[in-house]
């Protein structure tokens, strides 16, 4: 339940319109919300969920059919490889992980816009895995309580 | 899906997921991709779960225009007074521009009549708002608050104040996807108007820029001008502004001229849009009805010619 609430929040900030300066340093609100459920929860999301996930969102962004989607896979793959590792990082180590996930999702991406014609993007570009970086560390921290919160409601 | 979590607290003891799914949804993934950039199969499916989804781009606006409502609360009466009387001024404006327009127009149709061409064609607006969604960037399309139920139909042109935007991509109930000229996939039939030299307008995927790289070196193009809808193709109408010409390089040795122009709508930034709707609904095949034009010139007149700088 915590997690359908997460992704129904995480699809409204990635529709949000914000001025354009603020454009590209949108977090992939998406990608670290899946990135959390793969990671920290016992029974983690599914390629084939990731999958699902990654049309719908190409379906409400408008973006190539596809792209969302083979992005989520690649991440839900990556994170559950090292799943183990990656749940015992100190914070800051956790978040450089996630740093190295989000920059490795933007060239998956980077790498489907040129071959669709696109123009090389600009530097901004890859200001986005950077903020996603600073946020992780509260967006952990936020999804860990509203899961402590929901499990004891669930216990009464 | 199979998306729970279960509050077991045990760490999982899953497998991770084998190389070879991933390699089978990547393999779907990119098949999905390059059907979809083909346009084969993959864009009609879309277009109808579209009909799914947008509902959630009404929950996704609704804070968008909260905050909205309330900052137009906060707008002082002295602000409100002077975009008021701006607004007048630049009403009064357009209006003189327009009964010069009409005289035009007149004159247009009667020498049209001399000359025994087909009546031209009158041109409709109809008003739309975008729908406050951030899309993927890439896609360069945007989203109007008008679909099927408002007779919006695939094809159709869209344009702002300034210039040409785009064209209707898929619609659903009450909203309707446009493509906008700057997608690389998207060329639209263009002349540049002080010459009459007919050109195609290609996107290069930066929202500022056009390419029309079909003219040949010879040809008299300068910084400044204005590039027009052609109104070949059937999609546009002919005649409403595209893009500023901004560069024009003559390398030596190329068939071609390297042209790049501005595009005058604001395509990124815009909020309100006109929906173009040609009253002489010809097929492309057909013979122009040239009666029925005239029937449906008449009533026409009140609402049409918003915003349309019929220029050529």
């Amino acid at each position: 339940m915590v997690f359908w609430i997460a992704l129904a929040a995480a699809g409204v900030l990635t529709l949000v319109p914000l001025p354009d300066l603020l454009e590209p340093l949108r977090p992939y609100w998406i990608g670290l919300v899946i990135i959390y459920w793969a990671m920290e929860v016992p029974d983690p999301i599914h390629l084939g969920g990731a999958f699902l996930l990654g049309l719908l969102l190409d379906l409400l962004t408008a973006s190539l059919m596809g792209m969302h989607a083979l992005s989520l896979v690649v991440l839900v793959y990556l994170v559950r490889r090292f799943r183990a590792r990656m749940r015992f990082f100190p914070p800051w180590q956790q978040a450089l992980a996630v740093l190295a996930l989000l920059v490795n999702d933007r060239i998956i991406q980077l790498w489907a816009l040129l071959l669709l014609g696109e123009p090389m993007p600009t530097w901004r570009y890859w200001l986005a895995p950077l903020v996603g970086m600073a946020v992780w560390p509260w967006l952990f921290l936020a999804l860990d309580q509203a899961r402590l919160a929901s499990r004891q409601v669930e216990r009464r | 899906m199979p998306i729970e979590s279960s509050p077991v607290d045990s760490l999982s003891g899953q497998a991770p997921p084998s190389t070879a799914r991933l390699m089978g949804y990547g393999f779907l993934a990119g098949l999905l991709m390059l059907l979809d950039q083909r346009g084969e199969y993959v864009p009609r499916i879309r277009a109808a779960a579209e009909h799914l989804v947008s509902p959630v781009y009404q929950v996704a606006e609704a804070p968008v225009e909260a905050v909205r409502s309330i900052s137009t609360y906060g707008q002082s009466f002295e602000e409100l007074r002077e975009q008021n009387q701006a607004q007048r001024e630049r009403l009064l404006v357009q209006a003189g521009d327009l009964q010069r327009l009409e005289a035009l127009e007149e004159e247009n149709r009667r020498l049209r009549s001399l000359l025994e061409a087909t009546a031209g064609r009158d041109v409709q607006f109809r008003f739309a708002e975008l729908v406050q969604v951030s899309l993927d960037p890439n896609s360069h399309q945007v989203l109007i608050d008008r679909g099927e139920d408002d007779g919006v139909f695939i094809g159709q042109a869209v344009i702002d104040g300034q210039g040409v935007m785009g064209q209707v991509e898929s619609t659903t109930g009450g909203q309707a996807r446009v493509r906008l000229i700057s997608d690389p996939e998207h060329a639209i039939p263009v002349q540049i108007l002080r010459t009459g030299q007919r050109t195609v307008a290609l996107g290069t995927g930066e929202p500022g820029r056009l390419s029309m790289p079909n003219l040949p070196m010879q040809s008299d193009v300068r910084v400044g001008d204005r590039v027009v809808t052609s109104g070949l193709g059937e999609r546009f109408p002919s005649g409403f502004p595209v893009a500023e010409v901004t560069a024009v390089e003559r390398p030596s040795g190329a068939p071609f001229m390297n042209v790049d122009a501005l595009p005058l709508a604001t395509l990124d930034r815009g909020r309100e849009v006109l929906l173009v709707l040609e009253s002489s609904g010809e097929a492309p095949g057909g013979p122009p009805g040239v009666s029925s034009d005239t029937e449906e010139e008449a009533p026409d007149t009140a609402t049409s010619a918003d915003a349309g700088d019929d220029s050529s």
